[in-house]
């Protein structure tokens, strides 16, 4: 059977856009690593960047034909893609097996967790509880929901202006009143400042690059950064400590096996005990000027 | 200057992966011939398999004018494999294709049946005859300066190398 045209050029655009992808992607942690690029707003910008910009140099048209590879491109990753594997095979066909695990992967732990319902089993909340939740400013009809599980945790669901905080019972148990309190305004921090939409708008663009393993760790790294960005705003002066104890609790509940998780609450607390992020890391001009290279390199890698 | 702080890293980071890139643009075809599209430089005969993946078609029939070897063997891989095989004397011309594909290549207007039941035709373009014929999942293209009856000797002794 022979696929559509359509799906043959669409699948030519993803794999643009993910050589375009891994090799802004080599550039920007090679850079960030050499100038020690602190957690922080120019990091967060680098990092959606990285999802934004190859979905527009992989759209750039006229690319696509034998001569431009042949002649003109910096790059033909045709000719990589050529290279024969044992047992009739080309290179292709082990990017494509990658590309299939990574696609699985991105399903099974992002699309289909943002479908589950962490409030489906819960309760309403104590009022005490929903009283201080509704005091944050926006959060005024905000659904406060206490779920049963032992372990700690508060997560927040639903959209804007129809927020929903989810609470654990085991988190109400170990956590102390100020914890509660700074914990509680980290989620709320989620949904100012147009982290929400700016999130879910990544997401989206992310899923369109599913099979890119790039786009997978980025993604994944630019919600650590929001995490850390909602620390700094939940948390100054003396609720600097309380977090971190939050954290460190929250650390302590989760699995060791778990590696993924605790690293990003170690790197949460590092941050936050180390002065809060850096915002100004670099320039906004060298931010656009590297941008402005990228945007006129990659379209010479096909 | 503080405005572009961190640019020379970049700079000198970006020019590292472009030429490292460019490097393995220019390597992998030396490395492995097949990967580029074309055109494709063959140097025998036995080589075009390896390189176009199939065998090509040529005459059987041979004049001496045209020399015992090749002067030109050319592959190209995309976007269908083909293969062109140029005999050329100072007194003769003879040039075979050989394309792995299944729409019929362009034919002359001019262009007459070749023999009876066999999808072939043929012309003339200035002193050159044109020979174009399907052989199963192939079309092959002759010229030659040889005029009608080489042609049609060419053509009824194609076979596969």
């Amino acid at each position: 059977m022979t696929p559509a045209p359509w799906l043959v050029s669409f699948a030519s655009y993803l794999g643009q856009v993910t050589l375009h992808s891994v090799v802004m992607g080599v550039i920007f942690y090679a850079w960030a690593h050499r100038i020690r690029l602190p957690s922080g707003r120019t990091k967060r910008h680098l990092l959606a960047l990285l999802l934004v910009l190859p979905p527009i140099t992989a759209a750039i048209p006229g690319r696509a034909t034998v001569e431009f590879g042949e002649r003109l491109a910096w790059l033909n990753s045709a000719r990589l893609l050529a290279v024969p594997l044992p047992g009739g095979l080309h290179l292709t066909h082990l990017l494509l097996a990658i590309a299939a695990v990574f696609a699985a992967l991105t399903i099974w732990q992002e699309v289909i967790p943002s479908f589950e319902r962490v409030d489906r089993s819960a309760a309403a909340a104590p009022a005490s509880l929903t009283a201080l939740a509704r005091a944050l400013p926006g959060w005024e009809h905000c659904l406060v929901l206490m779920s049963p599980g032992e372990a700690v945790m508060l997560v927040t669901t639903g959209v804007p202006g129809r927020p929903r905080l989810v609470i654990s019972r085991g988190a109400l148990r170990t956590l102390t009143g100020p914890q509660l309190d700074v914990a509680m305004r980290h989620e709320h921090a989620h949904w100012i400042g147009g982290r929400w939409w700016w999130s879910h708008a990544l997401f989206g663009i992310r899923l369109l690059q599913s099979g890119n393993p790039v786009a997978l760790w980025v993604f994944r790294e630019y919600c650590l950064e929001i995490e850390i960005d909602c620390d700094a705003i939940a948390a100054t002066g003396p609720d600097v400590a309380v977090l971190a104890r939050v954290l460190l609790t929250v650390y302590q509940d989760t699995g060791p096996r778990d590696i993924a998780t605790r690293q990003a609450l170690r790197r949460r607390v590092d941050v936050l005990l180390g002065g809060g992020p850096a915002n100004a890391a670099l320039p906004a001009f060298t931010v656009l000027a590297a941008s402005g290279v990228m945007l006129v390199v990659l379209p010479w890698l096909v | 200057m503080a405005r572009v702080t961190g640019l020379g890293s970049f700079a000198v980071i970006t020019l590292l992966v472009l030429a490292g890139l460019r490097a393995v643009h220019l390597a992998v075809p030396i490395a492995f011939p097949e990967t580029r599209p074309g055109p494709i430089a063959i140097d025998t005969l036995d080589d075009v398999r390896r390189v176009v993946g199939f065998a090509p078609v040529i005459p059987a029939y041979h004049p001496a004018a045209l020399g015992a070897l090749p002067t030109r063997i050319t592959g190209i891989l995309s976007p269908s494999p083909m293969v062109t095989i140029v005999w050329q004397t100072p007194d003769a011309y003879l040039s075979v294709t050989t394309r792995r594909d299944r729409s019929k290549p362009p034919a002359s207007p001019l262009a007459r049946p070749l023999a009876d039941g066999l999808d072939a035709s043929w012309w003339f373009d200035g002193s050159r005859a044109h020979a174009l014929v399907a052989r199963d999942s192939f079309w092959i293209e002759v010229e030659t300066s040889l005029g009608e009856q080489e042609l049609r000797r060419f053509v009824d002794t194609l076979s596969h190398y």
